[in-house]
């Protein structure tokens, strides 16, 4: 890509960058600021109260050695919220562990003379404290800061698996749209965005150095050390701006006020197909009706979308009737697509208060996907031709298939597969490492358009293993309650997409990098629907 | 005037002492030299006086009132002392180090900060080039005579002195010592002064107290102890020709 081109590339995108980056630096500012609240306490009272130390150290380690997944997808159970609560907690929980260790360090580090002084000429004991200890701590305690800081913008990248925004989600799409560009849209402003927080903090530091006391008032140094006081809380409260007045959002909450619930929540796993749905369903509703869609696009999978929906903090996505037999209701496997869907539409109304519309018509469901060649040289057409040999295929499998019952689990039951290697990817990495060579085997999506791109071949499941999987808008019935006339709108979408067209869009823009909105338009526009 | 009466300090349960059944007193404008080799309880007996050591057993009286019966942050701030270590404070000022206790009184800042100009031109370091200078920018001696300013800022009654020129090199702790000398015949404090030098005792000490492993030897001026010893000890001690250090 040329220069010219990359820059146009990055001046189209700069609105959402910047408001991207304001998110980040909001959660990793806000973070590590209530971090500093508990964690600077917390390390003086261990300080204080040493038989505590051994027990509230070792939790708060614990805490930081949960994977950040895992806690985002934890605190999601919990709260039954996603967005930026449950991202703010667990960017909190990860920035303790620096901060309150470098503030026990710091205060114990102190010279045992001074303190000796501090005592001897008659100073309270807050007053050794405070006066003395923490002071000659201060530098070793903005250190721990310094480093919750500049973590905390890493890890923050994650939050947008559940909704929070952040630099992460042009990360998240670009890993979902296999875009490397989109990756580094979002991963290089973070790196920047890393070293300025570290700068500030660093100036911040200096600041507060005791030999900048004395610079005279109005010389070059006195103002750097006002700037530099200014600089970290200048970043978090620029950031906290750009949060709440990020576009929509005065006046989203101006039309909600007036005119109670016209805003409809879609949401999407974080795979190209379900960002395909969700923009059809998305764009439809903008034509169709006069309610305001906010897109909660690329959430970190099924269980996230799924406890979204009931938690009503989406109103709608596209889910397929295989994953909600087996992911969600724990039911074994349906093979008749209609008993299937019956069973699920039934489930989720007395379960869920969710009601299933009419499905899209496609049916992605997994294939056991090796690469052409091999199949040809192996003679491997059927799932059950792998047989003996798979204990010597290496294979990549989503995280979700893999612990599925309609996944690996229930394959190596009815096949009686072992494979030699299993190894969890990223949905688009997947595809990748065949590529590459680096798998033999993976659970391809029936409708990816990759299947074709890469020269690959789904196997027969010849022994009907897989459940259908097809794909409809599920939808919360409060919603539907309101607006009745979204159903219809909906059903506009009733068989609508077979099989080959869903592949053919999927390669639009996974294969072709082009947009998922254009590409959603040219669409809908040619079914005259639009 | 401070007065021990049968102290004794044991950090292991009374296995050995420190500080063994210690009966001294410190007359009002006196100094006292306690002179004794390292850990002969000499500093112990120090800390003793203003709290920062509880004594096992005995009395101390500062001002005829027993300091148990002081509170003990009242008790520091009317005793100035000076450390060890110095112990300054390297995030404070020089001029902030030597006002840090009429801080704690709660001075007005202006009578502070003319006690702090008075109190480092009497140790001659004039507040003009010194007040805002940090302690690790000043040398050694200078770090000291600090420390003597921090110790007399509130105009305490009492001073204590625990090796206050040990860490300096000869001439300049020479020249302090001279300083003290000025300044003690000018202020008249009831002092306490800790040391294991000798010529240090006798140059400084109105009366001198010698303490061996926690016992005292003997108590005296000059002229009585050169005159005659009490025991075998101190006679011993001022037997060598040119009264060295002891160690």
């Amino acid at each position: 890509m040329s220069l010219d081109a990359m820059v146009a590339y990055v001046v189209e995108r700069l609105p959402e960058l910047w408001l991207r980056t304001g998110e980040h630096l909001m959660l990793t500012g806000c973070s590590t600021l209530a971090a500093m609240f508990i964690g600077i306490p917390v390390g003086i009272l261990l300080f204080r109260a040493t038989y505590l130390r051994g027990l509230l150290m070792g939790v708060i380690g614990i805490l930081q050695t949960i994977p950040s997944l895992a806690m985002l997808v934890f605190l999601l159970a919990l709260l039954k919220k996603i967005g930026v609560l449950p991202a703010l907690i667990a960017l909190t929980l990860y920035a303790l562990l620096p901060i309150a260790r470098n503030t026990l360090t710091g205060l114990e580090e102190v010279s045992a003379e001074v303190m000796e002084a501090a005592q001897g000429i008659g100073m309270q004991e807050y007053q050794q404290l405070m006066m003395v200890r923490i002071p000659l701590a201060a530098p070793v305690i903005v250190a721990g800061i310094r480093t919750a800081a500049v973590v905390g913008v890493g890890i923050a990248t994650l939050s947008a698996f559940i909704g929070a925004g952040g630099l992460g989600q042009f990360i998240n799409r670009g890993l979902a749209l296999a875009n490397i560009k989109l990756i580094l849209l979002g991963a290089i402003p973070a790196a920047l965005l890393a070293l300025v927080v570290d700068f500030s903090i660093g100036a911040f530091e200096w600041g507060l150095r005791p030999e900048r006391k004395r610079d005279k008032k109005g010389s070059v140094q006195s103002l750097m050390r006002r700037l530099a006081f200014m600089l970290p809380v200048a970043l978090v409260l620029i950031s906290i701006i750009t949060y709440f007045t990020k576009p929509g959002w005065i006046s989203k909450s101006a039309t909600q006020l007036k005119t109670g619930h016209r805003i409809i929540r879609i949401a999407t796993k974080n795979f190209t197909e379900q960002l395909i749905l969700g923009e059809m369903m998305a764009q439809l509703i903008e034509t169709k009706t006069d309610l305001i869609v906010e897109r909660r696009f690329n959430l970190g999978g099924t269980m996230i979308c799924h406890g979204a929906l009931v938690n009503g903090e989406i109103d709608l996505y596209a889910e397929y009737t295989g994953t909600g037999l087996t992911a969600i209701l724990k039911h074994p496997v349906i093979s008749d697509p209609e008993e299937a869907l019956n069973h699920v539409k039934k489930a989720y109304h007395e379960r869920f208060d969710a009601q299933w519309l009419k499905p899209f018509g496609f049916n992605n469901t997994y294939a056991i996907t090796v690469r052409e060649a091999d199949a040809k040289k192996n003679e491997w057409n059927r799932i059950s031709d792998l047989g003996n040999t798979a204990i010597e295929l290496r294979a990549g499998f989503t995280a979700e298939f893999a612990e599925r019952p309609d996944g690996y689990p229930g394959l190596r039951q009815i096949y009686g597969l072992q494979f030699g290697e299993v190894r969890d990817f990223d949905p688009a990495l997947m595809y990748e490492a065949m590529a590459k060579g680096e798998v033999d085997v993976i659970c391809a999506f029936a409708t990816d358009g990759r299947i074709a791109a890469y020269n690959l071949k789904p196997l027969k499941d010849d022994r009907n293993f897989f459940p259908p999987y097809h794909a409809a808008p599920v939808i919360r019935e409060e919603i539907m309650k309101t607006h009745p006339k979204l159903g219809d709108v909906l059903s506009l979408f009733g068989g609508l997409i077979d099989n080959a067209t869903m592949q053919r869009l999927n390669f639009e823009v996974d294969g072709k990098k082009r947009r998922t909105a254009e590409v959603v338009e040219e669409f809908l526009k040619a079914k005259g629907i639009l | 005037m401070i007065k021990l009466t049968h102290v004794s300090k044991t950090f292991d349960g009374g296995r050995s002492y420190a500080v063994k059944d210690l009966s001294l007193s410190v007359d009002k404008g006196e100094t006292l030299v306690l002179l004794g080799s390292s850990g002969c309880g000499k500093t112990t007996t120090l800390k003793m006086i203003n709290r920062l050591i509880k004594p096992t057993k005995g009395v101390i009286k500062v001002g005829g009132k027993d300091v148990m019966d002081h509170n003990p942050v009242d008790l520091r701030r009317q005793i100035g002392y000076v450390f060890q270590g110095i112990g300054l404070f390297p995030h404070m000022t020089i001029e902030q180090n030597v006002e840090i206790v009429p801080r704690l009184l709660g001075w007005s800042i202006r009578s502070r900060r003319e006690r702090m100009q008075e109190l480092l031109n009497l140790v001659g370091l004039p507040a003009e080039s010194f007040a805002e200078r940090f302690p690790d920018e000043l040398s050694g001696g200078q770090q000291q005579r600090v420390g003597v300013a921090r110790a007399l800022a509130a105009n305490p009654a009492y001073l204590l002195m625990d090796e206050p020129f040990g860490a300096l090199d000869a001439l300049t702790r020479e020249a302090l010592q001279q300083q003290l000398l000025t300044l003690k015949n000018q202020l008249k404090k009831t002092i306490v002064f800790v040391t294991h030098d000798l010529h240090e005792a006798l140059l400084i000490g109105d009366r001198i107290a010698i303490l061996h492993e926690g016992n005292l030897e003997q108590i005296g001026t000059k002229k009585d102890i050169l005159d005659m010893p009490a025991t075998k000890f101190v006679q011993d001690l001022f037997a060598i020709k040119r009264p060295g250090t002891l160690t």
